[in-house]
């Protein structure tokens, strides 16, 4: 029992070095102001790296966006796949998959949009302006990733913003700052010295759909190649789940 | 490599796009291509052409008009429409959609409110009821010269609209089923092929003329031969890889049974009306005629919901083909609803009838026989 409680309170130990040192890294990048930059002209370019070998699918990511940013029921502005591989016969693997927006730098949910609500703000972070969205939903086919959606109570255009107004205040977006396993880790990409920089440097990392060219800012340690694009896999959705029972259980993959 | 994968946990998305989009997409194709098809009877004056004129251009009205009500509808935020007109964003169709659209609406509205100001001008000239309306309506006048250059400019914002509408949808790369070279060919193909169902529905129901009936049965026939190849050419270039945008459009789809059911029913729905139209091309107007209208209408209603359907990232299919519930249902039955009462309305207080090719600057207008021209 003893040597238990020790062994978990060791691993809560490294993941708050882990969290300490990603929070020092960004408000070291961010400086006082967060964004702006500072006197020696630097501009910081956020980005993200979610290292999947530390991700456990405990999802408290995704309730602390939806607590964080006010996410209505029925959206998710980030959340975690969670999918089941088996290779070749072998034993099942659990493999998760944190998704959010990926704050492109070519975005092709920026060009579509007919008012210039959806921009590209000065520290790399794709945002929409509410009070301009006309919620045409034209940004939320043109994202290759799903990321975005029509938020039912602004009935705007939504999505991850990176937490805008906490990195703007030097902290760290709320996933990140909950990240129970330390997968999640946030940063300024335009510092040689940052973490993620770092991890970048020493990781061989990916990015979902490479060949949509959209230059995204999220980049994933250990990503399995049949998960970087649509997953041809079975679905964890079907329609009969929603028609309720007596349907064949047969007809997976119809799930229209 | 064998790799299985099963999806534990996963995000549904929801069609963002609702059956309103559908019903915009369709009535404006309809009204568009309608529009292309009154302009040579009119324009040229034709007696002969004049009936098929009248029934396009009536059909290019009422469509017109309930078409941006329902685009309208689509938006999240309809009351910020006036934000398309100040903050016009150059990279995007939609924006240039925003100028075309009204353009367009506005410019067909005159050319039919000039193709009849001499039946406007002649009720008003009558001694009953409504006369001072009419007077009225033709702004005391009976001179329409100015209806051809109307007459072009409206095709060309038809034209207009067939590029922006097509292009819209198709540059959305995210969308393999939206993002082939065929979908603005297709959309203005199937428009005719909604636009002639129409013609065929309303000749039957207000003018019982045989042999406009054949004729609209033969070009129907014609649109629908249209539809076949380019569905077949589409369906080949995508099965031989030939074209890579339509193979990853087809490798989206294929393997979900739901998917040859839709393939067989489009492929029935072009089929069928197109012998129908070619063997018994009279009295059969009311068959051909609706097949036609339902098949433009699927083939929308399949692209953009079908489309949303597909998941981005996630595995299988979401459920979007049938968002219906109460709100898309409302929408469908709405726009068909205003669409209806503006074709009573249109063929109860117009002098439909009686419009006729533009006369020339020179010479006074005078409607052209109408009823009998039939
Ligand atoms: S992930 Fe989607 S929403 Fe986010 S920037 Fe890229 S295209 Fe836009
Ligand atoms: S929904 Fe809003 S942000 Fe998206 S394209 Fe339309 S106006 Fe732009």
């Amino acid at each position: 029992m003893d040597a238990t409680r020790r062994g978990f309170l060791g691993a809560v130990g490294r993941v708050t070095i882990g969290a300490a040192a990603s929070v020092a890294g960004a408000s070291q990048s961010a400086g006082a102001a967060g964004a702006a930059p500072d006197d020696s002209g630097h501009r910081p370019h956020w980005g993200m790296v979610v290292d999947l070998r530390k991700c456990i699918g405990c999802q408290a990511c995704t309730v602390a966006c939806i607590m964080e940013n006010d996410v209505p029921e029925d959206a998710f502005r980030t959340h975690v796949s969670v999918y089941e591989l088996v290779k070749d016969g072998q034993d099942p693997a659990m493999v998760m998959l944190p998704r959010l927006c990926n704050h492109c730098d070519n975005p092709p949910c920026l060009p579509v949009c007919p008012v210039e609500a959806t921009f590209k703000a000065e520290n790399g972070e794709v945002l929409v302006d509410a009070s301009k969205c006309v919620g045409c939903a034209y940004c939320v086919q043109a994202c290759p990733y799903d990321a975005r959606f029509i938020n039912h109570e602004t009935q705007t255009a939504d999505k991850c913003t990176f937490c805008f107004h906490r990195t703007s205040v030097g902290l760290l977006p709320a996933c990140v700052e909950t990240c129970v396993g330390g997968a999640r880790n946030f940063g300024d990409l335009n510092d040689p010295d940052s973490e993620v920089s770092r991890m970048l440097r020493d990781n061989e990392v990916s990015v979902l759909r490479p060949e949509m060219h959209t230059n995204p800012n999220v980049y994933y340690i250990g990503l399995d190649d049949v998960l970087d694009g649509r997953v041809a896999g079975e679905a964890a959705y079907h329609a009969e789940m929603v028609a309720g029972p007596g349907h064949d259980a047969a007809q997976h993959g119809e799930g229209l | 490599m064998q790799v299985q994968i099963h999806e534990l946990v996963g995000a549904v998305h929801e069609a963002a796009w609702l059956p309103w989009a559908v019903q915009y997409f369709f009535l404006i194709a309809i009204s568009v291509t309608a529009l292309l098809m009154a302009l040579p009877g009119f324009l040229s004056g034709r007696a002969d052409q004049l009936p098929r004129a009248r029934l396009a251009l009536m059909v290019a009205v009422t469509t017109g008009i309930t078409a941006p009500i329902a685009l309208l509808a689509d938006l999240h935020q309809p009351f910020r429409f006036w934000e398309f007109f100040v903050y016009t964003h150059k990279t995007s169709w939609m924006a240039w959609g925003a100028w075309v659209v009204p353009s367009y609406v506005g410019l067909t509205l005159a050319f039919a409110w000039a193709v009849h100001r001499p039946g406007f001008a002649s009720l008003g000239r009558e001694d009953w009821r409504f006369a001072w309306l009419f007077r009225w309506l033709s702004l005391g006048g009976e001179s329409n010269w100015f209806a051809r250059p109307l007459g072009i400019a409206a095709g060309a914002a038809a034209l207009g609209i067939l590029v922006y509408t097509g292009m819209e949808v198709m540059v959305v790369r995210a969308r393999p089923l939206w993002n082939t070279p065929f979908l603005p060919l297709q959309f203005a193909a199937t428009g005719c092929v909604g636009a002639l169902g129409v013609m065929l529905v309303l000749e039957r129901a207000l003018c019982r003329a045989p042999a406009l009936e054949a004729r609209l049965n033969r070009q129907l026939a014609l649109a629908l031969a249209v539809v076949g190849a380019l569905g077949v050419a589409w369906f080949a270039l995508a099965s031989s890889g030939l074209s890579p945008r339509h193979a990853e459009a087809l490798a989206s789809v294929a393997g979900f049974p739901v998917w040859y059911r839709i393939a067989t029913w489009g492929a029935l729905a072009i089929a069928v009306p197109f012998v129908l139209a070619l063997a018994l091309p009279r009295n059969t107007g009311w068959v051909t005629g609706l097949i036609a209208i339902h098949a433009a209408w699927m083939f929308r209603w399949t692209v953009f919901m079908g489309g949303q359907a597909v998941p981005k990232v996630g595995s299988g299919l979401y459920d979007a083909l049938m968002p219906a519930g109460l709100d898309g249902l409302m929408g469908v039955i709405g726009t068909f609803g205003l669409w209806i009462f503006l074709l009573i309305a249109y063929t109860t207080f117009l002098p439909w009838q009686e419009a006729g090719a533009p006369q020339d600057r020179a010479h006074p207008a005078t409607p052209a026989k109408s009823a009998g021209s039939f």
